[in-house]
């Protein structure tokens, strides 16, 4: 046990030293990208616990993570508070919306648990991120912007510090996909995962739904709540377009897509989101054969939906899950032909 | 221990528990059977807190379990099993002998995460218990693996080891025998046995497998109609007459003669519909294996047998609605397994599920009407009308108004419209008043009469062996006895084996009794197959020292209890 946790940390450690370096030498574009790609990460991670290890629908994590963004924004803008103590405000935001939307989960399965929370998604991008009544928390149509801002001390705003907001982004993904790849393993994982293979037989067992399931809900939104505070400090200012409900349906599909049981897979939908429509309208235009092309981004969406409907068919348990299978298969059938004693289930 | 008092449940207008008393003391088996809709489910489900009862108490060692929701009954020590298997399937076996353990403990969800002294601590201890019970119940093999992987037999037992790691004082099973054959079942006894000894826990069993409820409870309520109709040792139980009344509806006070008229079976004529060494199931269960039977132009036969014992699934495979695993399907000449169900019913094999398969908010002419699709042409649907006239007059109302015997004649006379060579009909008579079963009895009367076979799975086994030529008598997913319907008839105590766990008596006296002493092997399988281990090998000891064939000593012995 203890030997699988020195090597989980020495993986993360790994992966944090060499994500890190990347953006190195990039233009400010890919550098944006690069951070934008963490704070996706976060949602996708919150939706591994939520539906991964949960197995609850949601459809309203971009409102978790715009309610982190904005409530970050404020912090900063208004109060000048260091931005770690913005952050912190953010996620505690999520994490009380995140038990409040819970309130219906334990009432609701399934289709009309996806309904209810595509209303609350639907009312925070129209009414409460848009309207006046709330321009405490969004900063009026402008949004926040986030010139000054410095954590632990240090200078961190957007234009010219992004690499450092990046490498305390990147260090808090890793040390929460940690925490969640431990959690699975552990009592309260295996309650989590009780809850998803069948909640009545949970109940039966002594697990306290409520308690449990508004914990998954508060927790999962925190996760999406600490990516989306980063968002006003790489962004520079925040605004409702990026969490609006298509952004939440967005994280839902490409969850799936990556394979939503899986945290690695957090981390790969997360940089495929933010590089790959990027990449698309940088150099997605050119001649071919005599005449002009243009990709825009809507030719991401139509990938998206593409892929989606591709992978259901050919990789039911999502690119890193099913990968994870055929490479752990190969491996144990390499073992047998070599004649090593293999475990076998 | 547990103390039910007056528990009254209605649903809507249906009061399906009126007034219903129960007791069980410490260390007991409790049986609770009853025929389809007398209201054990609703017990067990106040009981084990599912639904909550409209009237009267539940009291369990003093805690009131009425308003207790499932977590909290679980802390007073209660645990249970379920019907349809819920092991969390993506867990392996120890995994899932663990949570219930944790759940009950005091942890904390950060500490677990962060694998803290205190949450490893306390996880090590909880994986040692869980593999000294599965050690016990003999499951340490499948310790690492995944619970969906499981055949459903050991998914059973994994559900009992489960229950067991709560430290329970009380254990609710429900349908602990539901989809294992009769040698799963024996172990299961076996095991039921094992547990109360080494656990010491009481347990309340409901199940329609009598052979289990005999074999393991100490003590048996019966019900019927909400009602609890009687209670008393299994052995009395038993031969309780109004308990076999109930299963098997009431002996029809026909005379002999009328019997007789019944047409003979006529094996001039090659089979209308052969099926041979059928197996299907759902999922990880299989619930019929190696079903043979046939049905010749214009014959009546009955499927009989207990709940659960595969004549639903019987019938679901020969039309078409569910895929055969093995097996073949023969229809007027033409291998149809595995054909597609509307195709089986365009070549005149019309299927009436358990339930009509109606359209609700169709009215009865146009549920009628829509017989033309299926046909191809336009449908005259006045020969409907003439079977039943009461249609006529009710043509304009939606069929999910009619009543159910109503819409049971709306189901029939549907099926004779398209003009069928064979109906298989199922639960014909389920939730319907005798009098309006028995106007539907006649009907299938006039079924044979027009040249169309008819293949019954029914649960009034009398009414069912007094139109049908032959029966089938069902148990544990194969075909346990078929014979004329007059014979079955006559051997009462051979169907009520099936229903009540006596076939195995009942079956070695009709061969000891035709045969003297000769040893039928195909029978000492049956008796070596439900026989405890420690019984057989009294026996095999026994026709050691006398020198003579097991199963005649076996017989010799079942004889002898019959007569006392």
């Amino acid at each position: 046990m203890t030997s699988r946790l020195i090597f989980r940390v020495l993986i993360a450690l790994v992966a944090f030293t060499v994500l890190a370096r990347i953006p190195v030498g990039f233009d400010v574009g890919f550098k944006f990208d690069a951070g934008l790609a963490v704070i996706w990460a976060f949602a996708l991670l919150s939706l591994v616990l939520l539906t991964g290890y949960v197995g609850q629908i949601s459809l309203c994590q971009a409102t978790f993570a715009g309610v982190g963004a904005y409530a970050a924004g404020m912090m900063s803008a208004t109060f000048h508070v260091d931005y770690i103590v913005a952050v912190a405000v953010g996620v505690a935001a999520a994490f009380a919306l995140g038990v409040i939307v819970g309130l219906p989960a334990l009432r609701l399965h399934g289709i009309t648990l996806a309904i209810v929370t595509l209303g609350i998604a639907l009312v925070f991008d129209r009414y409460v991120f848009q309207d006046h009544a709330f321009e405490w928390l969004t900063g009026g149509t402008g949004g926040w912007r986030v010139g000054q801002a410095s954590m632990f001390g240090l200078q961190m705003d957007s234009s010219k510090h992004l690499m450092g907001a990046y490498v305390v982004l990147l260090a808090l993904f890793c040390l929460v996909a940690l925490l969640l790849v431990n959690l699975h393993d552990s009592g309260a994982g295996r309650r989590f995962r009780a809850i998803r293979d069948s909640e009545l037989a949970a109940a039966t067992m002594g697990v306290n739904l409520t308690r449990y399931k508004l914990l998954a809900f508060g927790m999962s939104a925190a996760i999406a709540g600490m990516g989306g505070a980063f968002y006003p400090l790489v962004a520079g200012s925040v605004s409702p377009q990026p969490f609006w409900l298509f952004t939440s349906l967005q994280f839902a599909a490409i969850a799936v897509l990556m394979g939503v049981r899986y945290v690695p897979a957090a981390a790969l939908g997360g940089a495929f989101m933010a590089f790959v429509p990027d990449v698309l309208t940088r150099y997605g235009h050119g001649t071919l054969f005599g005449r002009q092309y243009e990709i825009s981004y809507d030719w991401f969406q139509i990938a998206v939906g593409v892929l989606l409907i591709v992978q259901l068919i050919t990789l039911p348990d999502g690119v890193w899950g099913d990968l994870r299978h055929r490479v752990l298969n190969a491996r144990s059938a390499a073992g047998a032909l070599r004649g090593r004693k293999v475990e076998v289930a | 221990m547990l103390r039910v008092r007056d528990v009254t449940v209605r649903f809507g207008g249906i009061v399906a528990l009126d007034g219903v008393s129960l007791d069980l003391n410490r260390g007991e088996i409790l049986g609770l059977i009853g025929p389809n809709g007398a209201g054990k489910t609703t017990l067990f489900n106040c009981i084990s807190g599912v639904i909550a009862p409209d009237k009267g108490t539940i009291f369990f060692e003093g805690h009131s379990l009425v308003y207790a929701p499932p977590h909290v009954r679980a802390r007073f020590g209660i645990a249970r099993t379920f019907q349809n298997l819920q092991l969390w399937g993506s867990m392996t076996v120890a995994e899932n002998l663990v949570v219930p353990m944790d759940a009950l403990g005091r942890r904390n969800t950060f500490s677990d995460a962060l694998h803290l002294p205190f949450s490893s601590y306390a996880e090590r201890a909880s994986m040692e218990r869980a593999r000294a019970i599965l050690h016990v119940l003999d499951l340490d093999r499948y310790a690492g693996t995944l619970a969906g992987d499981l055949p459903a037999g050991i998914q059973r037992r994994v559900e009992i080891a489960r229950a067991l790691a709560m430290r329970p004082r009380l254990l609710l099973l429900d349908e602990p025998a539901a989809g294992l054959d009769a040698q799963e079942t024996a172990r299961l006894a076996e095991l039921l046995h094992a547990v109360r000894e080494r656990f010491h826990v009481s347990m309340l069993l409901v199940d329609h497998d009598m052979s289990l409820v005999m074999r393991v409870c100490d003590y048996v309520y019966v019900l019927d109609f909400g009602k609890l109709l009687a209670r008393g040792q299994p052995a009395a139980i038993r031969t309780d007459p109004k308990v076999i009344a109930a299963y098997l509806g009431e002996e029809s006070k026909k005379l002999e003669g009328e019997v007789a008229t019944v047409v003979p079976t006529r094996p001039q004529h090659a089979p209308l519909l052969e099926v041979k060494q059928l197996a299907a199931g759902y999922g990880g269960l299989e619930v019929i294996r190696d079903v043979s039977l046939e049905v010749r132009p214009g014959e009546v036969v009955a499927c009989i047998g207990a709940n659960g014992a595969g004549k639903t699934t019987t019938l679901r495979a020969i039309s078409g609605m569910i895929h055969p695993r093995r097996g073949r399907v023969m229809f007027g000449g033409r291998d149809v397994t595995g054909t597609s169900a509307e195709r089986i019913a365009q070549l005149g094999l019309i299927h009436i599920p358990e339930g009509r398969g109606l359209f609700p908010n169709l009215s009865v002419e146009d549920t009628l009407r829509l017989v033309s699709n299926t046909a191809g042409h336009d449908v005259n649907i006045t020969p409907a009308f003439e079977l039943f006239p009461k249609l006529r007059q009710r043509r304009r109302q939606l069929v999910g108004t009619l009543s159910g015997g109503e819409q049971q004649m709306v189901a029939l006379g549907r099926a004779i419209l398209s003009e069928p060579r064979l109906v298989m009909i199922d639960e014909m008579s389920q939730g319907l008043a005798p009098t309006v079963v028995r106007q539907l009895f006649d009907i299938i009367r006039v079924f044979r009469e027009q040249g169309i076979a008819v293949l019954l799975v029914e649960q009034f086994v009398e009414s069912a062996l007094d139109v049908a030529d032959r029966a089938y008598v069902f148990e544990h997913g194969s075909i346990r006895l078929s014979g004329p319907a007059v014979e079955l008839r006559a051997d009462r105590k051979l169907v009520a084996g099936s229903y009540l766990g006596t076939a195995v008596d009942a079956t070695a006296v009709a061969a000891a009794n035709g045969n003297g002493h000769h040893v039928d092997p195909a029978l000492m399988e049956i008796v070596s197959v439900r026989v405890p281990a420690k019984v057989k090998r009294a026996l095999e000891q026994r026709a050691e020292v006398e020198g003579r064939p097991t199963g005649a000593v076996a017989i010799e012995l079942l004889e002898k209890v019959d007569h006392q």
